[in-house]
């Protein structure tokens, strides 16, 4: 019997990815100009999946709204894990919705059709032993490092710090619906459970198969991966618009002015307008209804949904959030730059700006690299920004 | 409103079909069910209540057969019994017919029937329906020159479908009611809106008035009056069957609540240029007319008071007629261009109100949400809003889509001065109306007032129909009193009903005259201890005066009343839900009033 439904683990926020995550989780942030999880839900689709079950929790509308009952024909039941108490118990919540042999897959990194039919196709239902993804990844450090003899998982490392790893845990996974006990077996952790805890059980006594797949997989961790994340689906061509140059995608509803430049690559989404004289591109995302005034220039950035860029702007290595609203003359020069999340500074990151959603910028307003503006900001005319600027700040020069 | 459903060729699934197709028409309202099968012998099963209640009844001996109608009823006709519910038969028990519309001529015919000999077991003018196939069958005649003759006889307005013992077919004719066929490999279907069969086929043809199906295991024939075969187009629909479902919200209503953002998109595709300053709505742009009428009803009414406005604004004479009293009291119309808002466009009251105009030669063009219906077909002209399938009794997102697809019409047809300015605010609807849904606090609102003796909606301009519309969203599914006010007019009554126990809705936006105005009717009320609830973009100073602020993002005052009226919908959803009502089929009411 082959698996035929999977279980997408969408719930929690992403929280190093602040200020970005204020109204929606991780897997609704853009990779391009969709969100992370039509990238996920295409990889199932396309692998033959025909059945979703997505447990949400964190700002759960987005999700809901976005996807709505159906994903490309294929039906999504939803279920609510109402605290983020670990992907165990997120996984625990489609208990009642699952009574057979199921993926498990993380909503929130971008992943291949290929990982999922290699893992699906690996998975003996009646045996049920757990399987899942390996792949080959120069950062193992911060996923979970396996070590595999053969097709079998000899141990996972969660976070190694040495450098002897050379693969990680996917986060692609087939179990039966025994997995359920499993997990409910498996001590907390601070109050958490997490799904690799159960796996590393599932090593300790018994057999866990590993599947070694190549293929695209995108991680987000920072709000300035997500720069890369566009980078890399663009250089392969993910995008679902049209495409009108090479490299070059702009969607039937936008309107692009005939003086105005798209440098690959470049997608622009439906409902944008990019006006005379602005120079767009390369290695931008345009979501929708974004809007780029006259003689604006945006390089290698992400400008979600409802973005207003007024005449005369310079972006370079800038993610906006939705519905920022960034005044005539706004100036974001490039990385590199210092950035702090957190009690953590991250050094020489190629980043111009962070905009939380519904920001606001009044004309000619500068922000130096690697600064990070709260939602609903309001810089006033003149600013001169950096560091951190807090939600709801009204900046003044 | 009445639902029907048939199938054929569905042999040993027959009642599945028509069960599923019964859940389905739920939307429309309903307070009773039944189904007729026919095969093996005719079978019928019906019952006040809901679907399950139907449910219970058909699993004792389900009835089996392979041609089947189905009905969910909501009464016109006598109360909601057992006895009143569809399907009705006569007296011999050979005939079945189930029927949504009023038959204005029953009490004659019943009369005669029943000198005849014919005994009647509903109150419903329906029943006269299976007794007059009875007479014609018992003349000789086959069964569906007997369904002719007896719908010959009929006057007024009806959807009705038939099935006769011993015949595999279903007999069907249309006037005035919406009734539409689905076409699939093997099987027909037919009922009053597609979503009923939209699970097995996304073929469908639409009948028109005066037209006549007959659906057989092996054939669909339509044909006209005399008997002529009528050729039809067969159309595909794309709607989505699943978008039928709640996708994790408790209710409808909050999904469509949600679901505004992505409405207003679709309304708004491909239609807006900013760069230019300019519209998309084709041939509409050529309209050029120099009075414009509207005709509507209930939450369309409103979409059409804010329509007239936005013509007026840009200097063209304009006014919103209820289309019930607009069919009979007809103004004169003189060059006008007749517009009528539904939703469903099949709402009775405003396809009469449009026939009267046309019957007066007037040029007609429907705003509209459902593609091939009676209203598109039977207007000159159409505009589409877009909003995608509403199921929820009380209108949400098929209103702000009237009122963007308005703004469209407004700036297509006139040379609006600040085009370019509204084209901007139309662009940022969506995300303004996400900014709502994010941090809207109607919730805690809706809380404290829900205990409420009643509440009051006042606005001026633009914020008249949105405060008209939030007195009427808060009525239809709380059940509470609920009243909206032009501000102007609370000192001249209304103000007598405010008290500390009647929470006054204040609409409020911009710092300009108009909302000076306002703050001092807010004053007025505030004097008299009514709790005020300012809905404000913050411009004005209104907050001072009220209890509670609901806020809404800054934007061009015609772009306001949308976002206003998003916080009025999820004052009403949580009290509604506060107070545990039927929020997605409240009592008494009907999503697409198919009866006048």
């Amino acid at each position: 019997m082959s698996v035929h439904t999977a279980v997408v683990l969408a719930a929690g926020e992403g929280t190093r990815l602040r200020p970005l995550t204020r109204n929606r989780p991780k897997p609704m942030l853009p990779a391009a100009n969709r969100p992370i999880l039509e990238y996920v839900f295409d990889a199932l689709v396309d692998a033959g999946i025909d059945r979703i079950v997505a447990v949400v929790g964190y700002k759960r509308d987005r999700v809901q709204d976005h996807f709505g009952p159906t994903y490309r024909d294929v039906p999504i039941e939803y279920v609510v894990q109402s605290k983020q108490l670990g992907s165990g118990h997120a996984l625990l919540q489609a208990r009642d919705a699952v009574d057979e042999p199921m993926l498990v897959v993380n909503g929130d990194r971008i992943i291949d059709s290929h990982i999922v039919a290699g893992v699906r196709d690996a998975f003996d239902a009646d045996t049920g032993v757990p399987t899942l993804a390996v792949l080959e990844r120069r950062d193992v450090h911060q996923y979970g490092a396996v070590v595999i003899q053969g097709e079998d998982v000899e141990t996972i490392v969660e976070k190694p710090e040495t450098d002897e790893y050379r693969l990680i845990n996917g986060g692609v996974y087939a179990f039966d619906e025994t997995v359920f006990d499993a997990i409910e077996e498996t001590p907390r952790q601070q109050g958490e459970l997490a799904l690799t805890d159960t796996l590393a059980r599932f090593v300790e006594t018994g057999q866990v198969r590993a599947v070694e797949t190549n293929g695209m997989w995108v991680d987000a961790t920072y709000p300035w991966d997500l720069l890369t994340m566009a980078t890399e689906v663009l250089a392969r061509g993910r995008t679902d618009e049209p495409e009108r140059g090479t490299n070059v995608w702009i969607d039937d509803d936008a309107i692009v002015h005939d003086a105005a430049t798209l440098q690959p690559p470049v997608v622009v989404g439906p409902d944008c307008e990019v006006s005379p004289g602005a120079v767009v591109g390369p290695n931008v995302a345009l979501g929708r209804n974004v809007t780029v005034g006259a003689n604006a220039t945006v390089e290698r950035s992400v400008l979600d949904a409802d973005t207003r860029v007024d005449p005369g702007s310079i972006l370079q290595d800038t993610v906006t959030g939705q519905a920022v609203h960034l005044g005539a003359g706004t100036v974001v020069p490039g990385g590199p730059a210092d950035v702090r999340v957190g009690t953590h500074v991250f050094e020489d990151q190629r980043l111009g700006a962070v905009v939380g959603d519904r920001a606001r910028a009044e004309g000619n307003v500068s922000l130096a690299p690697g600064t990070l503006v709260g939602p609903n900001a309001h810089l006033h005319t003149g600013v001169l920004a950096d560091g951190h600027v807090e939600e709801d700040a009204e900046v003044v020069r | 409103m009445c639902g029907i459903i048939g199938s054929v060729g569905r042999d040993g699934e027959t009642l599945d079909v028509l069960v599923h197709g019964l859940s389905k028409l739920e939307y429309r309202g309903y307070d009773s069910a039944g189904v007729a099968l026919t095969g093996d012998g005719l079978q019928t099963r019906k019952c006040a209540g809901e679907i399950d209640d139907l449910r219970a009844e058909l699993e004792h001996e389900p009835p089996a057969g392979v041609v089947g109608i189905g009905h969910t009823r909501w009464s016109t006709h006598g109360p909601p019994t057992d006895e009143n519910a569809h399907p009705h038969q006569d007296c011999t028990g050979d005939v079945a017919v189930v029927h949504n519309g009023i038959i204005e001529n029953y009490q004659s015919l019943r009369d005669e029937l029943v000198a005849a000999g014919h005994t009647f077991e509903s109150d419903t003018d329906t029943e006269v329906v299976p007794h007059l196939i009875e007479d014609a069958l018992a003349d000789g005649a086959g069964p569906e020159a007997a369904f002719r003759s007896a719908i010959s006889k009929l006057e007024g307005s009806y959807a009705v479908a038939a099935v006769v013992d011993g015949t595999e077919a279903i007999f069907a004719a249309r006037n005035d009611s919406p009734l539409v066929l689905g076409i699939d490999d093997d099987a027909y279907y037919l009922a009053s809106d597609v979503p009923a069969f939209r699970d097995h086929t996304d073929r469908v043809v639409y009948l028109e008035d005066g037209e006549f199906a007959t659906l057989r295991a092996d054939e669909w024939i339509v044909s006209d009056g005399t008997g002529e075969t009528v050729e039809k187009a067969v159309n595909t629909v794309d709607w989505d069957p699943e978008e039928t479902g709640k996708s994790g919200y408790e209710h409808f209503m909050l999904k469509e609540i949600h679901e505004q953002p992505r409405a207003l998109r679709q309304c708004l595709r491909g239609r807006v240029d900013e760069l230019a300053g300019e519209v998309d709505i084709g041939d509409l742009a050529d309209l050029s007319p120099t009075g414009v009428q509207f005709v509507a009803c209930g939450t369309s009414y409103h979409a059409a008071l804010y329509g007239a406005q936005l013509l007026r604004e840009a200097g063209i004479p304009a006014q919103a007629f209820l289309a019930s009293e607009y069919a009979t009291a007809t103004p004169p119309i003189g060059d006008a261009l007749v517009v009528g808002v539904t939703q469903s466009g099949e709402t009775a009251d405003t396809l009469s109100a449009l026939r009267e105009a046309r019957r007066r030669g007037a040029r007609t063009l429907a705003v509209t949400n459902v593609v091939g219906s009676t209203a598109a077909r039977e207007c000159d002209h159409v505009l589409y809003i877009r909003a995608g399938p509403e199921i929820g009794v009380a209108a949400t997102k098929t209103f702000v889509s009237q009122l963007a697809a308005l703004n469209l019409l407004a700036l297509g047809v006139t040379n609006c001065p600040d085009a370019r300015e509204t084209i901007a605010a139309l662009r940022e609807l969506p995300s303004d109306t996400q900014a709502i849904l994010d941090d809207s606090t109607a919730e805690s609102v809706a809380e404290q007032y829900a205990d409420a003796s009643a509440y009051f909606f006042i606005g001026r301009e633009h914020q008249y129909p949105v405060a008209l519309e939030g007195a009427l969203k808060l009525k239809e599914i709380t059940y509470k009193h609920a009243e909206g006010f032009a501000g102007g007019e609370l000192k001249h009554g209304p103000l007598a009903l405010v008290t500390d126990d009647t929470p006054v809705f204040a609409v409020v936006t911009g710092d300009d005259a108009t909302a000076t105005k306002l703050v001092g009717n807010v004053k007025e009320v505030e004097a008299r201890d009514a709790p005020v609830v300012a809905v404000t973009d913050g411009q004005s100073d209104v907050e001072r005066y009220a209890d509670e602020v609901l806020r809404i993002p800054e934007t061009h005052p015609r772009a306001a009343a949308v976002l206003a009226n998003v916080q009025l919908q999820l004052v009403a959803y949580h009290t509604a839900a506060r107070l545990g009502r039927s929020i997605d089929k409240p009592r008494n009411l009907a999503k697409s009033v198919t009866v006048e």
